[in-house]
């Protein structure tokens, strides 16, 4: 029950100023410019602001216009051709596509031998040993260069306790370390926060993988117990790979896309 | 404290302009430039303290909106209901809910990003570190920007409620639609609302003030309920359920005994037993309105019967307060508001009734003695059985009297305008009190302008007194100037010395005249004593030339005038004696009397004074011989000499006071002409 309606009291008892209409037509009419020369003067992120503001209506408007200019129009209609179907003077002829198909096999047969899978990032930069580890100096003069730091993110699973610090060779500091990733799914189109069971492969070398670093292209073992996923034997997947699509240290996050 | 007033909560702004604002602060506030070449440290701490501070801002603000919304379980009841039946609790403190979850989240991210941010190594990493956390916080944001929508329009809304005090006098004016509840309200206080023959015109509560025994009451006017069950309410009514069941307040239920609102009294009797409990405690008074419709007294006889129950019904609340039983007049009321026939009465019986409640309590609550010395009348104990009343002198007493009786018997002018229609039609006639000489005169229309003058500026009450004075001044002055006239005539001149009287006069008035033309412009001459004569006026050549055209020699008075200004000094003594001697033997035309006057001493008579040649060392200056006196003439003239400056700098040529002001080398470079900073 705002009381803010004095206006309209007022309207309806004195009504309108005689050249009200008019002003407010001629003020609308203003706008248009003012707002051009606002945009025109405009500079820095302001004036960028306004452009991409601008463009963005421009795009909607050109495409509303042209929705709107689309007329009917005849147009020649093909016949449509049944899936299998040649043309006659290819018929009765043998087809290579068994051919396909064997070869098809063969080369899955070989991918799994090789240990190859099919994977959204098929390949990654790879990353230097000096852009991975940092060096740290110890001993009682700083001359001992043994330490290395892991620069990259890690993840630790959950009974992991370092090892004596003085014997620990590679620091995977906490600050770094992560337990849950943002995964993907390709088909749904929605991502989940779930936590990481393990890393399965570092592209850049099985000392990575050993561990734990998370660098882009990194497979990894999510938990997907929330997403209710079963097998057709009635077991409940709780486990799936997903493969790391960012830079990890860069974002702050894990983003990964599940392998379906 | 919180105020019953919304008014003053900030604008909440929506999602997108939130994350602007936020953005182009944390743009503005801290440092921008960074290079790639800059120690890790420093790096490091850039983008850190980019992230701290917009976390800080968001912080900030949502702080703001979330305390400056009300809790609806902190302020009185009434407002909590009535914010609840306008926006609904639940939703209400979700919102501010989701509000304050953001502002959590948003701290966690930057708390997480700061601490990533240590292992930053290079330039790109904190950068994209910088860019992440802000990027999470405005999404952050624009996940609430629906609960900020919401907000910011309940805030308009809130801002808009009546100002309603629950704790002071108020009354409270309630009944079915159309029965003339806001029509009273117009009568009785300054509110406008709006008032129209359909139903629900008024859509809300209205307040409005009205005062009574020096005391200001709140009236709120309430649309109308309808006999419907409680859950079938509408929100308009909740609002009136609401004020109703809160606010302590008289209540005016409002019964219209014509019918013309569109419902009978059977109607409106039922409502009033449905919500009759709302009554309990409250001084209730039941007003029927429209009696120049349909008067009260010719009703049929159910609906009188009706009328009495609601009456009884009332009468119980006034027992249940302790109140005497037989004050029941107070307690039904009749009224016009188109008529205005009984409005005032109605509004008396509630505010003294109510008054009077409000007062009962006050005396039966435990604050009462705080107050009690303020109206407690101290008597003091009898002595004895004796009469003392106050003693009035009988002269007092009989002025009193008749003062009483002529302010009964005088007539006034205001009774005047009246009796003959009223403030707009009769206007008093102001001049049948003049007092005039003649009081045929009143009524006579003075002329403006006579004659081409203002005829105000010749009046004058006394102007009569004023022209015998004039008059006798006249007579005297006429006399005077016969007896000047006669003692000029009776003295024969002969020619030579009326020709000489002639020049003498002539030379007087020219005299004078330049005398009145230096005195004019006095002001802006400098004085400057005689001996400076610049113009070389007061020469004895000149003196020379004026006594030969006057036809006299004037080698004698040069010769004297000459000593006098040189021997002063030296013959003092002589002065007296000189003085008189000399004066018979001035001229008789003495033209140029001032010299006479002014000069006292003479000097040795006979010693004429000559300009000396520069060098000449006079006794009595100083000077050792002449080349120091040349020399000392020299210093004189150069020290006067004026400077050539030669077009050099002068005191009101441009003048840099500092090279380097702060404002123009500090600051970041913002947009402008880079050519010159």
């Amino acid at each position: 029950m705002p009381q803010g309606d004095y206006i309209e009291l007022h309207r309806k008892r004195h009504g309108y100023r005689p050249d009200f209409f008019e002003r407010k037509r001629k003020k609308e009419a203003r706008q248009v410019h003012e707002h051009s020369a606002k945009a025109q003067k405009a500079l820095g992120i302001k004036g960028k602001m306004i452009a991409k503001k601008n463009y963005a209506e421009k795009a909607l408007m050109k495409k509303t216009l042209a929705m709107h200019e689309e007329s009917s129009t005849r147009r020649k209609v093909d016949d449509e051709v049944q899936d299998g179907a040649i043309p006659a003077y290819l018929m009765d002829r043998e087809n290579t596509t068994r051919a396909k198909v064997l070869s098809n096999t063969i080369k899955q047969k070989r991918k799994e031998k090789a240990g190859k899978w099919e994977v959204p990032i098929p390949k990654v930069r790879p990353v230097a040993e000096d852009e991975m580890f940092k060096v740290i100096r110890s001993g009682k003069r700083k001359t001992k260069q043994w330490k290395r730091m892991v620069t990259k993110c890690t993840f630790v699973g959950p009974g992991f306790t370092r090892k004596p610090p003085k014997y620990e060779r590679f620091i995977r500091p906490s600050g770094l370390r992560f337990t849950k990733a943002h995964v993907t799914h390709p088909e749904l189109k929605c991502t989940f926060n779930l936590d990481i069971i393990g890393v399965k492969k570092n592209p850049n070398g099985p000392m990575y993988t050993s561990l734990g670093v998370m660098t882009k292209g990194t497979i990894i073992e999510v938990n997907v117990s929330e997403l209710g996923l079963v097998t057709p034997a009635g077991k409940v997947v709780w486990g799936k790979y997903a493969q790391v699509t960012n830079n990890p240290e860069n974002d702050g996050c894990i983003n990964a896309v599940l392998l379906v | 404290m919180v105020q019953y007033s919304f008014k003053k909560i900030t604008v909440v702004p929506n999602g997108k302009d939130f994350i602007d604002i936020i953005l182009s602060r944390t743009q503005r506030q801290t440092p921008t430039v960074v290079h790639k070449g800059y120690a890790i440290s420093r790096l490091r701490q850039f983008y850190m303290r980019k992230v701290k501070y917009t976390q800080q801002n968001f912080h900030e603000k949502l702080t703001a909106i979330i305390d400056e919304f009300p809790r609806l379980d902190d302020i009185h009841p009434f407002y909590g209901d009535l914010l609840h039946v306008l926006y609904n609790k639940d939703h209400y403190k979700l919102a501010l809910g989701q509000i304050n979850t953001a502002r959590n989240l948003i701290s966690k991210i930057a708390k997480d990003y700061v601490k990533l941010l240590k292992y930053g190594d290079s330039l790109y990493r904190c950068k994209s570190l910088k860019v992440a956390a802000l990027g999470r916080m405005c999404t952050v944001i624009k996940r609430i920007g629906p609960s900020l929508a919401y907000l910011e329009q309940i805030r308009q809304h809130m801002a808009r409620l009546p100002s309603i005090d629950p704790n002071t006098r108020t009354i409270l004016i309630c009944g079915y639609p159309n029965v003339g509840k806001s029509s009273f309200m117009n009568k009785i206080t300054r509110a406008d609302v709006d008032v129209q023959p359909y139903a629900f015109t008024t859509k809300s509560l209205f307040v409005g003030h009205t005062d009574y025994k020096y005391l200001r009451y709140q009236v709120i006017d309430t649309p109308g309920i309808l006999d419907r069950p409680f859950e079938d309410r509408n929100i308009i009514e909740m609002c009136s359920i609401t004020a109703l069941a809160h606010l302590r307040a008289a209540v005016l239920f409002f019964l219209d005994i014509s019918g013309s609102c569109g419902y009978s009294i059977a109607q409106q009797a039922a409502l009033f037993h449905s919500i009759k409990s709302l009554f309990m405690n409250k001084p209730l008074i039941i007003v029927c309105n429209k009696t120049d419709l349909q008067p009260l007294d010719r009703l049929s006889e159910e609906d009188m019967k009706l009328v009495m129950e609601m009456k009884a019904e009332a009468i119980k609340t006034v027992m249940g307060q302790g109140g005497e039983p037989s004050n029941e007049e107070g307690v039904l009321l009749t009224m016009s508001t188109l008529t205005q026939d009984g409005v005032i009465a109605v509004k008396n019986a509630a505010c003294e009734r109510l008054l009077n409640q409000r007062v009962e309590l006050k005396m039966k609550s435990k604050k009462i003695n705080d107050c009690l010395n303020r109206f407690h009348v101290a008597i003091p104990k009898p002595r004895d059985q004796k009469e003392r009343p106050p003693c009035i002198p009988q002269a007092v007493l009989e002025a009193k009297a008749k003062q009483a009786a002529e302010q009964e018997k005088r007539k006034t002018e205001k009774d005047l305008e009246d009796e003959n229609g009223g403030a707009g039609v009769y206007s008093s006639n102001l001049r049948k009190n003049y007092i005039l000489a003649n009081n045929e005169w009143k009524e006579d229309i003075l002329p403006e302008i006579l004659d081409g003058h203002n005829v105000y500026d010749f009046i004058d009450p006394d102007i009569l007194l004023r022209l015998e004075e004039l008059e006798r001044e006249e007579g005297l002055r006429q006399a005077e100037e016969e007896d000047t006239e006669f003692e000029m005539d009776g003295n024969e001149l002969s020619p030579e010395e009326q020709e000489a009287l002639a020049a003498i006069r002539k030379k007087k008035s020219l005299l004078i005249q330049q005398h009145r033309i230096k005195k004019s412009t006095a002001e802006s001459r400098p004085t400057v004593p005689r001996k400076f004569d610049k113009y070389r006026e007061f020469t004895t050549e000149r003196m020379g030339r004026q006594l030969s055209n006057m036809g006299l020699d004037p080698s004698m008075a040069i010769n004297r005038v000459r000593s006098r200004s040189r021997g002063r000094k030296r013959e003092r003594s002589f002065d007296r004696g000189d003085d008189g001697g000399e004066a018979m033997d001035m001229d008789v035309d003495r033209p140029n009397k001032m010299l006479r006057v002014r000069s006292r001493s003479l000097s040795m008579s006979r010693s004429r004074s000559r300009s000396r040649p520069p060098s000449e060392v006079v006794p009595g200056e100083g000077f050792k011989d002449s080349a120091q006196k040349v020399k000392a003439h020299k210093l004189a003239k150069k020290s006067v000499k004026k400077r050539n400056k030669d077009a050099r700098r002068g005191e009101a040529d441009r003048v840099i006071p500092t090279l380097k002001p702060k404002h123009l080398f500090s600051g970041k470079r913002s947009i402008g002409k880079t050519q010159r900073r």
